[in-house]
């Protein structure tokens, strides 16, 4: 039946990961942000407690608790640093992609080319690079990265997904923003594919996934920046009262809530829809659709709601602003979302009526 | 007679405009955003703003006969504020000159005032700054607020408090700060104080790290037993009697808002050229979604730049137009930042790179939406009179 409430095992795991996030990513942020890297004692701890393997398949040594599991993680650990939960994370959404469209054995050749996790595997789709292929080497172009090394790439396209373990260049940027991962142009010039997995199915699927995951990484920030301004309107007192019991500011801070709280539910039901193997591409496609859409306004009003505070980098909510941009522009943007969301939509006679197994 | 058009003059002195802003704004604006400090006072790009005749005062002199060149209209005005913040907003604002309170000092200082204080700034030896502090870290919107307290010691004041976000404060040759002779008594209890560089009591400047507009300092400051000399009073006692003093601090704010919404308009005009320019090199003009975009920003610019010409052609017209400049600020700062936001979609990951002139503009416009008024101050404003607010 319809239940919203997590099990003891992930919660137990989100208690955790709100934790870490709180004591061990909010306060060294900035620092990160200079240093454009996490420190390493924050990784060395950080490979004790596990987290990033929550959605490993249990044959490869991780958590299998899934794809739901995984969006709720991610947003634990964006709502402290975004930036942070990325560089912590080895495999991004590249290893469910390889398991997507080529099963455990394909997944395993990431763990593999990445010492086990030891180092960064990237997740790149084709709709936001310059490809070319030739026989069985790809030469590649990504404006930007939020990276600046790693083992190892996945490319997933409309036919599936490549792996590639040698030859990645990067080129720094400044990035405007997830410094605290890095920020390069990547460049393959004829690197050699080590493995190929055509499955257009697993692909689509991969995407969503995709899509899933960084929507995921979005709604931990914008609700970092929905909660921080929140609670920084009910402190910050003008005109006789705190600022967020002027109506103006009062309705603002609810729309924002609403947006997200609505956007939330969209990104998790996909995320089920993922782990029950129901047909997720439309629902991911269309949730994070949504969450750009949000993001649009969500960044610059939590910016708005600090005034002229929010513009300096004294308070996270400027970071928010160009976070939640950055990440937004990934995956083929939001164009690429509803023009996948839409075509599956306009094929449908009755797009939202109930459906498989009472699925919605 | 209604007519939409510009003049020949208008038109060449926003060509000049745009040579400049081409050749100088532009590049200084990328220059500082990329080193992320403000342009230093000793940088050759401000020698070259007084040679091209920039950084002067407009004060008629002592005798009220120097040519201050020609007057120009409010529109006029917005339109060069508009082609200036197409190339850079944040290095118009590093600019040097009385900036802010000049029109403070002219409207309400004394002659002697007006000698001593924009006096210098005739000379063009150097560059020189001024600036406006009324904003405190416990009171922005809410200026009636501010705790920078004024007392009387002889013949002379005694300053105590702190300022934040002031433009230019540390390079400033005086900063014009607002204080109160009783925290208790509001508005009517404001006076502003000429507070020349180097006053002992002032100091701690701090110089902020902030998201955009890298190009100007944005400094804080404290005042701490900081003494200024009767004279430094604006206006001189006599002007006091009245409220006087919190109005002219507003004025100041009145005529600045059609023109961030004209800088709004400037900065939303540059990301749609950008878009264009990024759509045509990487063939995507012929694409819908492309050219939707494209429609929707230019069309949201255009609506924003009549709202605020409309803003000031009232004031040339010497009308009312109290909601029009706000409206204007509140439309225009919203509209650039949803045009920008949307110029960046346009560009996809490039724009993520944070080297791309969209990724800045969209970074640089957020603070018009915040200064000289918040957008919900700006509604308060409008409310106010459309249906009767209360304050
Ligand atoms: C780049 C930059 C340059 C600046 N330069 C100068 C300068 O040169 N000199 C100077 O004096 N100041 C300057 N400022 C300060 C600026 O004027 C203030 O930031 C602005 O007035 C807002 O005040 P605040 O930051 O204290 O925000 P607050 O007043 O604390 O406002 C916080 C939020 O509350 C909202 N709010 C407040 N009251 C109400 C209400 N009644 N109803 C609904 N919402 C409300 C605001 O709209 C805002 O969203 C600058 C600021 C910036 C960002």
């Amino acid at each position: 039946m319809f239940d919203l409430e997590p099990d003891d095992e992930l919660a137990l795991v989100l208690e955790t990961a709100r934790r870490l996030a709180r004591d061990e990513l909010v306060p060294p942020m900035r620092t990160h942000e200079a240093e454009r890297s996490i420190s390493k004692a924050l990784s060395a701890s950080w490979d004790e407690v596990g987290l990033s393997t929550l959605d490993v398949p249990i044959e490869l040594d991780g958590a299998g608790m899934g794809c739901l599991a995984r969006v709720h993680l991610n947003e634990a650990l964006a709502e402290g640093d975004v930036g942070a939960a990325i560089a912590l994370d080895p495999y991004g959404p590249a290893l469910v992609a390889l398991l997507e469209t080529g099963g455990t054995d394909a997944a395993r050749t990431l763990v593999e080319a990445t010492d086990g996790g030891t180092r960064r595997a990237l997740y790149v789709d084709a709709r936001d690079a310059v490809v070319r292929e030739d026989g069985n080497r790809l030469t590649l172009d990504v404006a930007w990265v939020a990276a600046e090394d790693a083992a190892a790439l996945v490319l997933v396209d409309d036919a599936g997904a490549r792996l590639v373990a040698e030859g990645l260049s990067f080129d720094p940027v400044r990035g405007a923003g997830l410094r605290a991962a890095g920020g390069a142009r990547l460049r393959l010039e004829g690197a050699p594919i080590a493995h190929r997995f055509e499955n257009p199915d697993g692909a689509a699927r991969a995407r969503a996934r995709a899509r899933l995951h960084t929507a995921s990484l979005l709604l931990g920030i914008l609700s970092a920046t929905c909660s921080f301004s929140a609670d920084y309107a009910q402190e910050r007192q003008a005109f006789g009262r705190p600022i967020a019991h002027h109506q103006a500011l009062a309705f603002l801070i609810t729309d924002m809530r609403i947006a997200l709280d609505a956007a939330r539910l969209v990104v998790h039901e996909a995320a089920w829809r993922v782990d029950q193997g129901l047909p997720c591409e439309t629902e991911a496609a269309s949730a994070w659709a949504e969450c750009i859409e949000i993001a649009r306004t969500l960044g610059p009003n939590g910016v708005q709601i600090l005034g002229g505070h929010g513009f300096m980098a004294d308070y996270p909510v400027e970071k928010h602003m160009r976070e939640a941009r950055a990440l937004s522009l990934l995956h083929g943007g939001f164009d690429a979302a509803i023009e996948d969301a839409g075509r599956a939509l306009v094929a449908t006679a009755s797009p939202l009526a109930l459906g498989q197994e009472g699925a919605l | 007679m209604i007519d939409y058009r510009v003049s020949p003059e208008t038109q060449a002195r926003l060509a000049e405009a745009a040579e400049i802003g081409r050749k100088e704004l532009r590049p200084a604006g990328l220059e500082a955003d990329g080193r992320g400090a403000p342009i230093p006072p000793d940088d050759a790009f401000f020698e070259r703003c007084l040679a091209r005749g920039e950084g002067g005062t407009v004060w008629a002199g002592p005798d009220g006969k120097r040519a201050t060149g020609p007057r120009r209209s409010v529109v006029e005005r917005l339109l060069l504020s508009e082609e200036l913040a197409y190339w850079d907003r944040g290095v118009i604002i590093a600019m040097p000159g009385p900036g802010l309170p000049e029109n403070n000092v002219l409207s309400m200082g004394t002659d002697e005032q007006k000698e001593r204080f924009l006096g210098p700034f005739l000379a063009r030896d150097r560059p020189r700054w001024a600036c406006f502090g009324m904003t405190e870290p416990g009171a922005g919107s809410d200026a009636a607020a501010i705790r920078t307290t004024a007392r009387k010691d002889g013949d002379g004041w005694i300053l105590n408090g702190a300022k934040c976000f002031i433009g230019g404060a540390s390079r400033s040759d005086w900063i014009l700060v607002q204080a109160t002779l009783d925290p208790t008594k509001g508005r009517g209890a404001q006076r502003a104080f000429f507070v020349e560089a180097g006053t002992p009591g002032l100091g701690g400047f701090k110089i902020e790290k902030k998201m955009g507009l890298k190009a100007y300092e944005s400094t804080s400051f404290t005042l701490d037993d900081c003494r200024v000399p009767a004279e430094n009073l604006l206006g001189g006692e006599a002007r006091y009697e009245s409220s006087a003093g919190f109005k002219t601090a507003m004025r100041t704010f009145n005529a600045g808002r059609p023109q961030i919404a004209a800088n709004a308009v400037g900065m939303a005009r540059a990301a749609l050229d950008e878009s264009i320019r990024f759509a045509r090199e990487n063939d995507l003009l012929g694409r819908d979604r492309v050219r939707d975009r494209i429609e929707a920003i230019s069309r949201k610019v255009r609506k924003a730049r009549l709202v605020c010409l409309k803003a000031g052609w009232l004031a040339d017209e010497e009308r009312p137009n109290i909601i029009e400049a706000s409206m204007s600020k509140a439309l225009a700062a919203q509209m650039a930042q949803e045009a920008t936001t949307l110029g960046l979609e346009l560009v996809g990951l490039v724009g993520a790179r944070g080297d791309h002139l969209i990724e800045k503009l969209y970074r640089d416009v957020k603070a018009m939406d915040i200064v000289e008024g918040t957008g919900q101050v700006q509604r308060m404003i409008i409310a106010r009179t459309l249906v009767g607010l209360p304050r």
